[in-house]
């Protein structure tokens, strides 16, 4: 009597630690929280397209140009398929100088992550603009 | 029997119990890892923060020299430093962010700059600056140090050949290299002396300019230059806008 007591008892705590497992695991896929290795993950890859289209100065010289529609061109060259962006420059006192979207798609509603970046240009009259590229997975 | 019977049972509950705690503990290894690797990432944005950086002070010094070069003010490098260390210390609301800078007074350099346009066949137009960047807010403090050296480095050799008794075919050889690898010029100017002024050599000199694509350039001309010897001056602007000149004689072949 006492050995199935016992192992009636060991069988109940097992399925209480399995449900309660389940019911942890079942909860981990809910989308309560951002997933936030994948967001940092994505500022990481806007930081990168920014610096890779500023190694020589291209950035800098396409923001003196006002050249919106070149900038737009290549971001979506050097992001990956997929995620969405929309990049503001401002100048020194915080302007929003781009008269134009810089945009691939409308970012309303989703869950985005925004990139800081400090950009200098590379010319004999060095001038200073702060670019903010906001970003989202499209999917 | 009952109580063997017992024993048995106990040990059983044991077993249960240990593999109840490596259950609970796994889990707990799997949290603390998901942490890690959140710390991680958020090691690698710092990182990604300071490499853009490192980039906007490389082209704010070389801006700086193209400035100076071109006959700027040779404070263009101090006031462009001071205004980017500015800007980079209002980036960071949540802490200090300090970006401080020394410039290189170590000869040959001066204020950061060295430029020598000397008669060696060497030109140099140079900066060099020291950077030592803090962050600390309250979760994180990184320090993070570098240097920017931007040279442009303009090399030439020159000789001729006498034509005729009054004409001597001049040859310059043209190499440009920045930080001391080959590099591209935008633009190069040949000039000689010719009594006590400097001319450009055009077409009525043959005048004929080889681009070898990898930084080396030949230059070509024929000048009446009666003196035995020819002064050779090449004025190079490269893809930084850079000025570099450097002046030589040329000797005979």
């Amino acid at each position: 009597m006492f050995d199935q007591k016992g192992q009636i008892r060991i069988f109940e705590a097992f399925l209480a630690v399995a449900v309660i497992f389940g019911a942890l695991l079942i909860s981990a896929t809910f989308p309560s929280q951002p997933d936030l290795s994948k967001q940092k993950s994505l500022a990481s890859l806007g930081t990168q397209a920014l610096m890779k289209f500023g190694i020589n100065g291209t950035l800098g010289n396409l923001i003196l140009q006002e050249n919106w529609t070149v900038i737009k061109t290549s971001l979506d060259i050097l992001l990956p398929i997929g995620v969405s962006f929309n990049l503001t420059v401002y100048d020194e006192n915080l302007q929003a100088i781009n008269n134009q979207a810089i945009q691939n798609t409308n970012l309303l509603g989703r869950e985005t992550v925004s990139v800081q970046y400090v950009c200098a240009t590379q010319n004999s009259n060095v001038q200073f603009f702060i670019i903010r590229l906001q970003l989202a997975w499209t999917r | 029997m009952r109580q063997k019977h017992r024993r048995n049972s106990g040990q059983i509950l044991l077993i249960a119990a240990f593999i109840m705690a490596s259950l609970l503990l796994s889990a707990q290894l799997y949290v603390f890892e998901v942490g890690k690797i959140t710390v991680e990432t958020d090691s690698n944005a710092l990182n990604d923060f300071v490499l853009g950086l490192r980039l906007g002070s490389r082209h704010v010094v070389i801006g700086s020299l193209a400035n100076i070069s071109n006959g700027g003010q040779s404070n263009t490098l101090t006031s462009n430093l001071q205004q980017w260390s500015s800007i980079v210390g209002q980036q960071y609301l949540l802490g200090k962010s300090i970006l401080n800078y020394t410039l290189n007074d170590t000869a040959p350099y001066s204020s950061g700059i060295w430029v020598d346009w000397g008669t060696s066949g060497t030109g140099v137009s140079s900066a060099y600056a020291n950077f030592a960047y803090r962050l600390s807010d309250k979760e994180v403090v990184a320090n993070q140090s570098y240097f920017v050296n931007v040279t442009t480095t303009v090399l030439i050799e020159s000789r001729y050949k006498i034509l005729s008794l009054l004409e001597k075919q001049v040859n310059v050889t043209i190499n440009v290299l920045n930080e001391a690898q080959p590099a591209l010029a935008k633009q190069i100017t040949v000039y000689y002396r010719f009594l006590d002024s400097w001319l450009v050599p055009d077409e009525t000199n043959s005048y004929s300019l080889s681009d070898y694509g990898n930084g080396t350039y030949i230059a070509s001309f024929v000048t009446s230059v009666s003196l035995s010897d020819v002064e050779v001056s090449v004025h190079v602007v490269d893809q930084r806008d850079i000025f570099t000149q450097a002046n030589v004689t040329s000797t005979q072949i």
